[in-house]
């Protein structure tokens, strides 16, 4: 586990005053400095090219010749410079003491070339000696949401958020808090640590299991240094929040021989996935699916139980939706007879049944009559038999009306954001993409504005439900 | 000295990585893990005396450090009930293994208490090149190694962990009961998978295990093979 000096010292580099970007330039767009545009604290450029200094002057930005120049003391820096001068920054980083630096360069051992190999153990051997933080080589660094330290421009910045991601990609790192913004998450801070010579996954999961602002930590990686290591980080780390696994890649089995039965079933998956278990750990395949659980996580109160209450607004739609929720494991029980006895009494059985799931389409409008919308939540919030509760808007038959009387969405969101805020189990909708899927999509938006957890299938909704409900009902065991 | 650190020079000696069945089991015996005793004999009037100490019926196999496959060989005979059938039994073993594997150094056969039919399990430890040591719960049987029913957990285990590994298996109501069929000792096999875990932690020299089958009973549970590969390396 990190030592409590390390995690200090991790939580000044991603939590920085003091900002430096070396090597910024305009064949790059200065992507990093307009990146950190948004960084309230103090920024500098170190660029000793000529023929780039005006352009990063005209940002506004402050150039020097070397760190050493810089008045305060350095909290992160971004290294941008071409791989044969990263050395002498990284020497220059240890010498100024700087909290941590992420190389952005490249072309070290993951060009599988003996020179790339001989760079990133020379720049690994400097660091070490120098006692010097260094994230990457081959990464985007950090970004960190309140403070506006980005490492893309279309990040959002200035509000705080409660997702951590930790990414051994790039572009998975950015991807997952541009994709993650719409879907309604927000990060607080996400590290992208690319060939990890010195801070591996192990150091940002225990930083992030530790830090008061982070609620869900989401991790992408192609594979373990350590095994016994992460997995400790990770145990660690899910007693106290959720920690979402993204695996990519499959690592080659070996050639190694084999005695025992044993051995021979132990394939490398069915190892890894016995460790992801073990530690507690939820595991995703891809983007869209960690993107479905986290929101699941961060919106929907955690699983007291499996049990679903359905509301659809077709008969059709009330078969598929029992299917998707009971293909991953949850159940759709009878409700009690007290909940039948109340629904009796107004639901409109033309067309629709209230057995569960219940065909409402009829007996809501489709979501235009609030007043037994609103019965219905209140029906399946006090039912003995419901654990948490999802409801279908359909676009087929409300996108068109919506967008012709906007009021009436209003309405709709209201009526959702309030019972998301006074229903003490679970609660979320499904917003299928449709025909006038720019307002679905809208729909979709400001419903994850006002913290209803709002999926785009059935699917992706029972499956995030079903991992994150797995989670909780485990750590509450 | 362990009996593991003997039984790992005896077998370095001989050039050998894999113990025999019978150093096997003394070895986990001694670690606590419940497995069907088993003796060695050179000779047939040995294996009568064994088999007269254990009690019959008893299962007689060959030893030998050449020979992995025993049954495919005619190496090995089950539910021998008297004397004279253990003598005989002892011969036809040796002569048959002989004769399938004329280079075969043969130790001589290994004599035990024919344990009485459970549901068979098995268990096993290899090593993983990430994670190190993993343990492997599954149901026992000749199709394990396609159906790969099995589950894993990385050691060392805690409780959770074993009886996770158990539930996780999608053969697990068969060791619930199926059918009238008795319930399994899930406790016993808990503690076993802890003990395992134990085991393999303290020996790192521990390369693979394999205890198949393991016999679930009401009451208790049984290794009645086992095999231990040790590293290579000192």
């Amino acid at each position: 586990m990190a030592s409590p000096e390390l995690i200090k010292r991790l939580d000044r580099a991603l939590n920085p005053e003091t900002v430096v970007v070396v090597g910024d330039k305009k064949a790059m767009g200065y992507m990093w400095l307009n990146a950190m545009k948004t960084f309230g604290g103090k920024l500098y450029s170190v660029q000793i090219d000529p023929n780039e200094i005006p352009g990063i002057e005209e940002l506004g930005v402050t150039n020097l010749k070397s760190l050493a120049e810089v008045p305060e003391p350095i909290d992160y820096v971004l290294c941008a410079v071409p791989r044969p001068v990263a050395a002498r920054i990284v020497a220059d980083c240890a010498a100024a003491k700087v909290g941590g630096v992420a190389l952005f360069t490249s072309g070290f051992a993951e060009t599988e070339t003996e020179d790339g190999i001989a760079a990133q153990e020379q720049v690994t051997q400097i660091a070490r000696d120098g006692d010097l933080l260094l994230i990457g080589p081959n990464c985007m660094g950090i970004y960190n949401r309140r403070l506006g330290v980005r490492h893309s421009g279309d990040q959002e910045a200035g509000t705080p958020g409660n997702v951590g991601f930790i990414g051994q990609s790039g572009t998975h790192t950015i991807n997952f808090s541009l994709v993650g913004a719409v879907h309604g998450i927000k990060c607080s801070k996400t590290v992208s640590f690319g060939n990890a010579v010195i801070l591996d996954a192990p150091d940002y999961i225990d930083y992030f299991a530790q830090d008061a602002e982070t609620e869900v930590i989401a991790l992408y990686i192609e594979g373990a240094k350590d095994g016994r290591r992460l997995m400790d980080s990770i145990k660690a780390a899910t007693k106290v929040k959720p920690v979402v696994v993204w695996k990519g890649g499959t690592t080659a089995a070996g050639s190694r021989a084999v005695y025992s039965h044993t051995a021979s079933l132990a394939s490398d998956q069915a190892v890894w996935d016995a460790a992801m278990k073990q530690a507690g750990a939820i595991q995703t395949a891809n983007l869209d699916e960690t993107i479905d659980v986290v929101k699941a996580l961060v919106h929907i109160k955690p699983a007291t139980g499996k049990r679903m209450g359905l509301i659809a607004m077709t008969g059709g739609q009330s078969v598929v939706i029992t299917d998707a929720f009971e293909r991953e494991g949850l159940d759709v029980p009878l409700l009690t007879d007290t909940s039948y006895e109340k629904l009796g009494e107004f639901f409109n059985i033309i067309g629709g049944s209230y057995r569960n799931p219940l065909d409402a389409g009829g007996t809501i409008g489709m979501g235009f009559v609030p007043g037994n919308l609103e019965k219905l939540f209140d029906i399946l919030e006090e039912d003995a038999n419901v654990d948490a509760v999802a409801l279908e808007i359909s676009g087929t038959f409300i996108a068109r009306r919506m967008k012709a009387f906007p009021q009436m969405m209003d309405s709709m969101v209201d009526v959702l954001a309030r019972q998301r805020e006074k229903s003490a189990k679970p609660f979320l909708a499904i917003a299928h993409p449709s025909h006038v899927e720019d307002t679905m999509a809208e729909i979709r938006g400001r419903l994850l504005g006002r913290g209803v957890a709002t999926f785009t299938s059935f699917q992706a909704a029972a499956r995030a439900v079903a991992k994150a409900g797995e989670y909780w009902l485990r750590r509450a065991d | 000295m362990s009996t593991l650190t003997k039984a790992i020079d005896q077998a370095r000696t001989e050039g050998r990585t894999a113990l025999t069945e019978i150093e096997s089991k003394r070895v986990l015996a001694e670690a606590g893990i419940p497995v069907v005793e088993t003796e060695l004999a050179t000779t047939a009037e040995d294996s009568v005396e064994i088999a007269d100490k254990a009690g019959y019926p008893v299962v007689m196999k060959i030893v030998s450090p050449d020979i992995t496959h025993k049954s495919d060989v005619g190496g090995v005979k089950v539910g021998i009930g008297s004397a004279d059938e253990v003598r005989a039994a002892f011969k036809e073993i040796t002569d048959a293994a002989r004769k399938a594997q004329a280079s075969a150094t043969i130790s001589g056969v290994a004599v035990q208490k024919m344990a009485p039919q459970g549901t068979e399990v098995i268990v096993g430890m290899s090593k993983d090149p990430q994670f190190g040591p993993v343990l492997m719960f599954g149901l026992g049987g000749v199709l394990v190694e396609v159906l790969k029913d099995v589950s894993f957990r990385i050691v060392p285990i805690e409780r959770r962990d074993a009886r996770e590994m158990i539930e996780e298996i999608k053969a697990f109501p068969v060791l619930q009961g199926v059918r009238g069929g008795e319930p399994a000792d899930l406790g016993a096999l808990e503690e076993l998978l802890l003990k395992l875990s134990a085991f393999v932690e303290a020996n790192p020299q521990v390369a693979e295990l394999d205890l198949n089958p393991v016999f679930a009973y009401k009451d208790g549970a049984l290794a009645v093979d086992a095999r231990i590969v040790v590293s290579g390396d000192e």
